[in-house]
């Protein structure tokens, strides 16, 4: 009975969630689409525009889609990781490290020999593992000088976004080979067999390997965190470090093993932006899909569900909002606010619904 | 003294000649289902120490904050010098002339003294050196030595006690409120901190000083308010000699009709009985614990627990005694494996121990309630089910993933067995009462599988007559099942009631080893204080 | 290396560590209050696009700079209002801020300025302190620089003098580090944190209108380009202490001067190098690699009473 009733007012409080969050999502699309009128650009315009980026064809929907996935992997490892109460800002730098790793092994570590699907797998993982270590650097700083991991994989961010700078601009690293000076500043195309390989094999539809890859990974995490041992472990770690240490639970390699996985998805994501959509590094490389995961990560609250919505979500908003500056001259920087819009409403509504669940 | 059946009537009957300092009249406070404070009716006249006895929970640290403006009542009126008073925050309490000293200090580590004295008190440029002036004489006014200079982080607990209270006598307040201020204390620094009460009152100033010290209220005390469960149920002009009245009302049973070891909480003096059924050593078959000259020294190097060298038999109680800070934390983190010792080792059931984890020590047959139960015993964000398997979840494996339904299951036998009140195993533990939890907590240590040692400090704190009695029958159960106990206290009669012998500590080291009976209850009292044989 | 280099690269290292000086000092006394702004960012890029927009609108720089300032308010007034009243997460509503913000910019930009970017935009005059303006070789390629910057170095050293010797400053830092005894002593965490938060925002608003309107004489989309993520940086290098942080902020201005330096003198560093360097610092320092880190202990706490 009282379980039932237990069962019943948790069901309500994630209702709540799901209802501030798509409050929170509803306002800030009003607000851009009021910012779009100021502007002078008929609405109609801009919704058409927005729509045929978005969702208007079949390769519309898969750029949306593939959008979606570095967001998503990026917004699992952060929730993730915030199980055990550890806030994973590093995701740009992740990506940026999954990049370089899976272009490095493409292009130079011998992959394209390889034989079977093995080309295109070793990059992702040469790429999980960079990103993942990369994370793993802030659990280490974490668990051995306390540094606070916010603090560290921003800054590793940072730092990571100059290394592909610096990657596509020196010709010992990673950069094309200068034939003349108007080489740009990037890395040769990856082999062909290097490419995550299309679903279809309708270049009408690029949809890649990478989607069920990326959902596959979404069940197993959303299964370990609320099916395992290990996820309740990782709760009592975010909860209360001190007495989950007392009941015998290991906190330092719980950090370091969350932070990189966390770190990992991140790379996993950066693998797929390059061998699935951008096929050469370029110096602004991760473009703020880190950043943009991160948010995805905190509209889920915790859900994995909650991530896959909102990656979907900020996918087709990116998709529209590019298209939408390039056919109605509406700057995407629209999308931008919204977003913006978006985590300040939501961060805000947090207190409230912190305080309504206290005083249950 | 009067017994109050309507505290209203009490509170009017009290009226003195002259109008007193501070009066509250029905004084209500409801903290969401807690009624801490219901129709309080106190009075406090100028030059007056004015105790509030009361037991934990009693209300008396709410009142406290009303007075200051810490909380806002919910009913009742205040007057502070024959005006209304109605502070919105300590801030008005403070430009009122009313000061406090808090249980848990507000002193900025980083900072000196002075710095600590000017927070709030100056304006514009600090004036470091008149400040520092003032406190020089302040100190040798009221007998209250400081350097103003160093820094809050370098003293001791006792002195920054001190910086409280000369903060509070910078402000020459018409009203001193402390609350509990000499829980933290050694005898010799309640003797002083008395004193300065002393003092502060003959300059006019009414104090109010909480307490459930008897002895401090028979030495100082003008006159004597008690509470229980958020009343006034007793008031004393002549406290010095109603002491036993007092504690009746306190405590509302008589004090020979409770269990010993629970009246012992209260400071009364314990009886001689409880020893008598139990002979003590007689089960001795081996040893529980053995320590080997444990040491912890902090990251500044000073020796926290120092040579520290003990045996704990099977079937055998052994007391720690001190005053709080004197090394039993540092004790019961490294016997629990949350610390690292500096040098020693320990042996649990003869296997060295030294240095192990947590998860090993608990292997080996340690159930650990420690004195911090919200911080490191329980996860109140967490359900009753998961916490009261918090350390063996592997139980509940199956192909890799939990079992909810066993754990639920396995969840309702121990509720049963220890009489955990709680509507279901779901139920979030933070919403458990403390009584419970500790209960809970209690429950699973004491259920860890092949138990040789049980390491309680301050079990009983902050929990009811009812619950205080629950938790020694289980320890007592324990121990009779051949588990030994070493149980850390820093209420005396608490272990004299309950151990078979009890080990002094002070600083760190041992002061003396002495059977537990109320005839050591001097002796041991003067080892607390530090005074060696 | 040429005395004329070693002053021009002294002289722009000064001019490129200024922004970052600002909105660290800024930032410093937020963060010792007990708040985190990482929305330092965003409040620069808002008033480096209102102090220029201010100063195109009006023609006069000086009022440009009055425009920049109170257009950062809101924001600040927002960032302390999340972090303050409403206890939001300082890290998660400094990041919205900054992308709200760079979003907003720049579509005023573009809404505002159309196309016609690189606009020329009327800056704030330039000053030679007598004396050292004088001296040969290096009055003119480090002296001569915008009045703005030597305001902002007084503004500076008053804020160093108003931490140490004042009531004001003993208040914020106890704010930061034991905000109960400030609340006890009868004084307002709540003020003094919304004030730390808006002094903040006045700094980074000084900090981006230096960028817009003192140094380059124009506003480009996203122009912070991350100065404030390394604001934040100093501040840890310099591990919350003004003069440490001035050290740090003027060495990561002459990190950056180097880029351009470098080059000229024939020296071959790559470029993300020098950029990466800064954070690379902060990094080891927060790392526990340059002394022990003493942030405030209740940096990002809410105060609760």
């Amino acid at each position: 009975m009282t379980t039932m009733a237990l069962n019943l007012w948790q069901q309500m409080r994630m209702q709540t969630a799901i209802w501030i969050s798509l409050a929170a999502v509803l306002f800030a699309v009003l607000v851009g689409l009021a910012l779009v009128a100021s502007m002078g650009v008929p609405l109609s315009d801009a919704i058409v525009a927005f729509a045929d980026g978005a969702w208007g064809s079949p390769y519309a929907i898969a750029a949306s889609i593939n959008r979606a996935l570095a967001l998503g992997l990026v917004g699992i490892g952060f929730v993730l990781a915030n199980r055990a109460n550890l806030t994973n800002v590093g995701g740009e730098g992740q990506i940026a490290l999954g990049g370089i790793a899976a272009t490095a092994m493409s292009l130079y570590g011998g992959a394209s020999h390889l034989p079977g699907p093995l080309p295109f797998i070793v990059p992702m993982i040469a790429a999980a593992l960079a990103g993942g270590v990369w994370g793993g650097i802030a659990g280490v700083l974490k668990a051995k000088v306390g540094t606070n991991e916010v603090i560290s994989t921003l800054l590793m961010s940072f730092i990571a976004i100059w290394l592909v700078y610096w990657c596509v601009q020196s010709e010992v690293l990673l950069r094309q080979p200068m034939n003349n000076t108007a080489t740009l500043p990037e890395s040769l195309e990856i082999p062909d067999v290097t490419k995550l390989p299309l679903l279809t094999g309708d270049p009408g539809m690029p949809l890649h390997w990478g989607l069920p890859i990326a959902l596959v990974l979404a069940v197993i995490v959303a299964i370990v965190l609320d099916k395992t041992v290990f996820g309740l472990r990782l709760r009592a770690v975010g909860l209360n470090p001190t007495a989950a240490r007392r009941a015998g639970i290991a906190i330092v390699p719980s950090i370091l093993l969350v932070l990189f996985l966390a770190g990992a998805l991140g790379g996993l994501a950066g693998s797929f932006m390059l061998q699935g959509e951008q096929y050469s590094l370029k110096a602004r490389f991760s473009s703020g899909y880190g950043f943009d995961g991160l948010v995805v990560g905190l509209l889920a609250r915790g859900s994995v569900p909650g991530v896959i919505a909102s990656a979907l979500l900020f996918g087709f908003l990116r998709s529209g909002g590019i298209n939408m500056e390039l056919a109605a001259g509406v700057p995407s920087a629209i999308v931008m606010v919204i977003q913006g819009i978006i985590i300040l409403t939501l961060a805000g509504a947090a207190f409230w619904m912190e305080r309504k669940k206290s005083g249950k | 003294m009067q017994l109050a059946e309507h505290p209203l009537e009490a509170g009017a009957a009290a009226v003195m000649e002259p109008p007193p300092l501070l009066s509250l009249r029905g004084m209500g406070k409801r903290f969401g289902s807690l009624q801490a404070l219901d129709g309080v009716s106190v009075e406090i006249a100028s030059g007056e120490i004015h105790c509030l006895l009361g037991e934990n929970g009693a209300g008396k640290s709410t009142l406290c904050n009303l007075v200051f403006g810490v909380y806002q009542p919910d009913a009742g009126v205040m007057q502070f010098g024959g005006r209304e008073y109605r502070p919105s925050g300590p801030a008005d309490a403070l430009t009122q002339g009313i000061a406090m000293v808090h249980q848990h200090f507000s002193l900025v580590p980083d900072l000196s003294v002075v710095d600590n004295l000017l927070l709030g008190q100056a304006r514009g440029i600090l004036k470091r050196g008149e400040c520092a002036q003032r406190v020089r004489t302040l100190s040798e006014n009221y007998g209250l030595a400081l350097d103003p200079f160093a820094r809050i982080r370098d003293l001791s607990v006792g002195e920054r006690q001190r910086v409280e209270i000369v903060k509070c006598l910078m402000r020459e307040p018409r009203l001193l409120v402390l609350d509990e201020p000499t829980a933290v204390l050694l005898p010799i620094e309640i003797e002083g901190l008395l004193q300065v009460c002393q003092r502060v009152a003959a300059q006019g100033c009414g104090v109010v000083l909480v307490t459930h010290k008897l002895a401090e209220i028979k030495k100082i005390a003008h006159r004597v308010t008690v509470l229980r469960g958020g009343r006034v149920v007793a008031t004393s002009n002549d406290p010095a000699n109603e002491i036993d009245l007092l504690v009746r009302a306190m405590i509302q049973r008589d004090l020979e009709g409770l269990d010993a070891s629970a009246s012992a909480m209260f400071g009364a003096p314990a009886t001689d009985a409880p020893e008598q059924d139990r002979e003590i050593g007689h089960r001795i078959e081996d040893e529980a614990l053995q320590v080997n000259g444990l040491t912890v020294r902090d990251a500044e190097g000073v020796a926290r627990l120092d040579n520290f060298t003990l045996i704990v038999n099977r079937g055998e109680i052994v007391g720690i005694a001190g005053v709080e800070g004197n090394g039993q934390s540092e004790l019961a983190a490294v016997l629990a494996g949350m610390l690292p010792a500096t040098d020693g080792r320990f042996f649990v059931a003869g296997k060295n121990m030294t240095g192990k984890s947590p998860q090993e020590v608990t292997a080996a047959g340690v159930g650990v309630v420690p004195e911090d139960r919200h911080a490191v015993a329980c996860i109140t964000g967490m359900s009753l089910a998961e916490n009261l398997f918090l350390n063996r979840l592997d139980r509940f494996k199956r192909w890799g993933l939990l079992d909810r339904k066993a754990l639920r299951e396995s969840a309702r036998a121990l509720m049963q067995e220890f009489d955990v009140r709680a509507a279901g195993p779901d139920l979030s533990f933070g919403s458990l009462s403390g009584g419970n939890q500790q209960k809970a907590v209690l429950g699973r240590e004491l259920t860890t599988e092949g138990l040789v040692l049980l390491l309680a400090a301050q079990p009983t704190r902050g929990l009811d007559v009812g619950a205080v009695e629950a938790v020694y029958g289980q320890i007592r159960k324990a121990c009779e099942r051949g588990v030994g106990v070493l149980l850390i206290s820093s209420e005396l009669d608490e272990l004299i009631s309950v151990a078979d012998r009890i080990v002094v500590l002070y600083r760190g080291r041992i002061m003396g080893h002495c059977v537990a009976h109320a005839s050591e209850r001097e002796r041991i009292g003067a080892m607390m204080a530090g005074h060696v044989e | 290396m040429k005395l004329e280099m070693l002053a021009v690269f002294a002289g722009s290292s000064l001019r490129l560590a200024m922004p970052l000086l600002l909105s660290a000092t800024g930032e410093l006394v937020s963060e010792r209050a007990g708040v985190l702004n990482m929305s330092v960012e965003g409040m620069m890029l808002t008033g480096a696009f209102a102090g220029a927009m201010g100063s195109l609108a009006t023609g006069s720089p000086v009022l440009g700079l009055l425009i920049g300032i109170i257009a950062v308010m809101p924001v600040a007034a927002l960032q302390a209002f999340l972090s303050n009243t409403l206890r939001a997460n300082q890290i998660v509503t400094g990041i919205g801020i900054n992308i709200f913000v760079l979003g907003a910019t720049t579509t005023a930009y573009r809404a505002v300025l159309g196309s016609r970017s690189r606009t020329e935009i009327p800056g704030l005059g330039k000053w030679s302190p007598p004396f050292l303006g004088d001296i040969p070789y290096f009055g003119d390629a480090v002296f001569h620089q915008t009045w703005m910057l030597y305001a902002g170095l007084v503004i500076v050293a008053l804020t160093a003098w108003v931490m140490r010797y004042t009531a004001l400053g003993l208040a914020v830092h106890a704010a930061g580090a034991e905000p109960r005894a400030v609340d006890k002593s009868g004084l307002s965490v709540m003020r003094i944190r919304y004030g730390a938060v808006f002094f903040a925002g006045f700094m980074s608003a000084l900090a981006g209108c230096f960028l817009s309107i003192g140094d380059i004489h124009t506003f480009t989309e996203g122009m912070t380009n991350g100065a404030g993520y390394l604001a934040l940086a100093g501040v840890i290098f310099g591990n919350w202490k003004v003069g440490r942080t001035v050290m740090a902020c003027l060495f990561f201005g002459a990190a950056t001067a180097l880029q351009f330096q470098l080059p000229a003198m024939g020296v071959d560093v790559p470029n993300a190098v020098l950029i990466m360097l800064p954070y690379l610092m902060a990094l080891l320092a927060v790392g526990g690699l340059v002394g022990r880190q003493s942030a405030p202990p209740y940096l990002t706490h809410a105060f609760v009473r």
